[in-house]
């Protein structure tokens, strides 16, 4: 198979990442429940993929990473700690399910900052007219994970700051490609999924926490502390991990942040976008195929949708798919995301690559695309 | 065998202040802390040779990681000696 969907979620991993899951499994039982050695096992595999995770993005305290089990588990707890019922919210137009469900469900006054694909200027300006004293919470992905579109973060948190707002930033997309320092930007929250660019396995991700920021819980039960007391833990990350660890997840997790700090996310980012942009320039040039992307892919990660005029892209895929091509057409669980761009009705198909990728199967998808479009 | 018993909030604060430690060049080690010692229920202690309590708390006050509680573990008891 070429695996070209990895925006949903990375396929091919580091050896470490497997190897590290089997250790777990048959190693180690669960952190803060016990002196035992594969107790303690568990802690310092858990306390490390906190180091880890806290040096890549920029925090000095490891007790704020959360570890969860996906990036839509970390979105909610940062939205229902600072959205109240009825509460308002600002976001861009190119946000996932993970984030307008939850407000949804909510009921939350919701303004979406609109702008362009691709003018990342656009949507500072957007969300400058929106964020006003009174909102609750400013929400934006760093990347959208239908268009790829890395969305100016750095701006729209110093709009934030200045304006006294919390800012929580998905970074389901950009967490082991872009560069994120969440003590330069003071987000409130920095969610992400562990399966994806940081290569861990599915059943993982991260919150990020500022400290201060108070947190409310979505999940109550044992954390291995204060045990007497029947409220939960104030203290993180307890306060936000009730029940038993997924330490084979956590494990490869560590295994799979490893890997990215000792490649570097510049280089990861170097070579997806030259995948990407060596597909999006191709596709570009058959007939009747829509290309999603700016010249040169600039403000764009490894992430290209396309239609094909006329033809379903459930269909193309499908295709594809008979072939040995893995890619996702649809919506993406994005429809805000498609109605931004004017693909709501019929939705996309998307590319998406990882470090794992080459050359020679972009040219091989290519080669397919050329069979499927005469 | 004397020593001394830094009372943390969970297993991760006690993580955070080995971590400290170690790199202030103090050894230490990472326990359960006995059920008499604390009023919350389960929590975890680091536990410290007696004579490396001085320079280990103002190592871990310059890392913001105050101690829950201290305790001398002498003569086949522990017996407070702060927080």
């Amino acid at each position: 198979m070429i695996y070209l969907d990895s925006a949903a979620t990375t396929f091919q991993k580091p050896a470490a990442v497997a190897a590290a899951v089997q250790e777990a499994l048959t190693g180690m039982t669960s952190p803060g429940r016990g002196g035992y050695r594969a107790a303690m096992r568990a802690a310092e595999t858990a306390f490390n993929c906190r180091q880890e995770l806290s040096e890549l993005f920029g925090l000095e305290n490891p007790e704020q990473v959360v570890l969860t089990s996906n990036a839509t588990h970390a979105l909610n707890i940062a939205i229902k700690s600072l959205v109240p019922p009825g509460g308002r919210a600002v976001i861009s137009g190119y946000e996932h399910n993970a984030v307008t469900r939850p407000l949804a469900a909510l009921s939350a006054r919701v303004e979406v900052a609109a702008a362009p694909l691709f003018r990342p200027q656009a949507v500072t300006e957007a969300f400058a007219r929106c964020i006003r004293p009174g909102v609750d919470a400013v929400i934006c992905n760093h990347v959208s994970n239908v268009f790829g579109f890395a969305q100016p973060v750095e701006e729209i948190a110093r709009l934030c700051r200045t304006r006294g707002v919390p800012f929580i930033i998905d970074a389901s997309q950009s967490a082991g490609v872009l560069p994120l320092d969440m003590t330069a930007l003071g987000a409130a929250f920095v969610a992400m999924p562990g399966h994806k660019g940081l290569y861990g396995p599915q059943g993982t991700g991260v919150l990020l926490c500022r400290e201060g920021v108070p947190v409310r819980t979505l999940l109550e039960g044992g954390t291995g502390s204060a045990s007497l007391q029947q409220e939960m833990p104030e203290f993180l990350p307890d306060r936000l991990e009730a029940g038993t660890h997924n330490m084979p997840g956590i494990a490869g997790l560590l295994a799979g942040v490893r890997f990215v700090r000792q490649r570097g996310p510049l280089e990861i980012c170097r070579k997806e976008r030259q995948l990407a942009l060596l597909a999006a320039e191709e596709l570009g040039t058959l007939p009747g195929v829509r290309v999603y992307a700016a010249p040169g892919l600039r403000s764009q990660t490894g992430v290209v949708s396309f239609t094909v005029e006329g033809r379903d892209p459930e269909e193309v895929g499908a295709a594809l798919a008979d072939g040995g091509i893995a890619l996702r057409a649809g919506l993406h669980c994005a429809p805000l995301a498609h109605k931004s761009a004017g693909t709501l009705a019929t939705g996309t198909l998307r590319l998406s690559v990882s470090d794992f990728n080459t050359r020679e199967e972009i040219f091989r998808f290519l080669e397919a695309m050329r069979v499927l479009i005469p | 065998m004397e020593h001394y018993l830094i009372l943390a909030r969970s297993v991760t604060y006690a993580q955070r202040m080995q971590s400290t430690l170690e790199r202030a060049g103090i050894r230490c080690a990472i326990f359960r802390a006995p059920r008499d010692l604390t009023d919350l229920g389960c929590a975890y202690a680091v536990r410290l040779a007696a004579g490396d309590l001085a320079p280990a708390l103002p190592a871990l006050h310059r890392a913001s990681l105050d101690p829950v509680r201290v305790f001398l573990f002498q003569r086949g008891a522990y017996r407070e000696v702060g927080s």
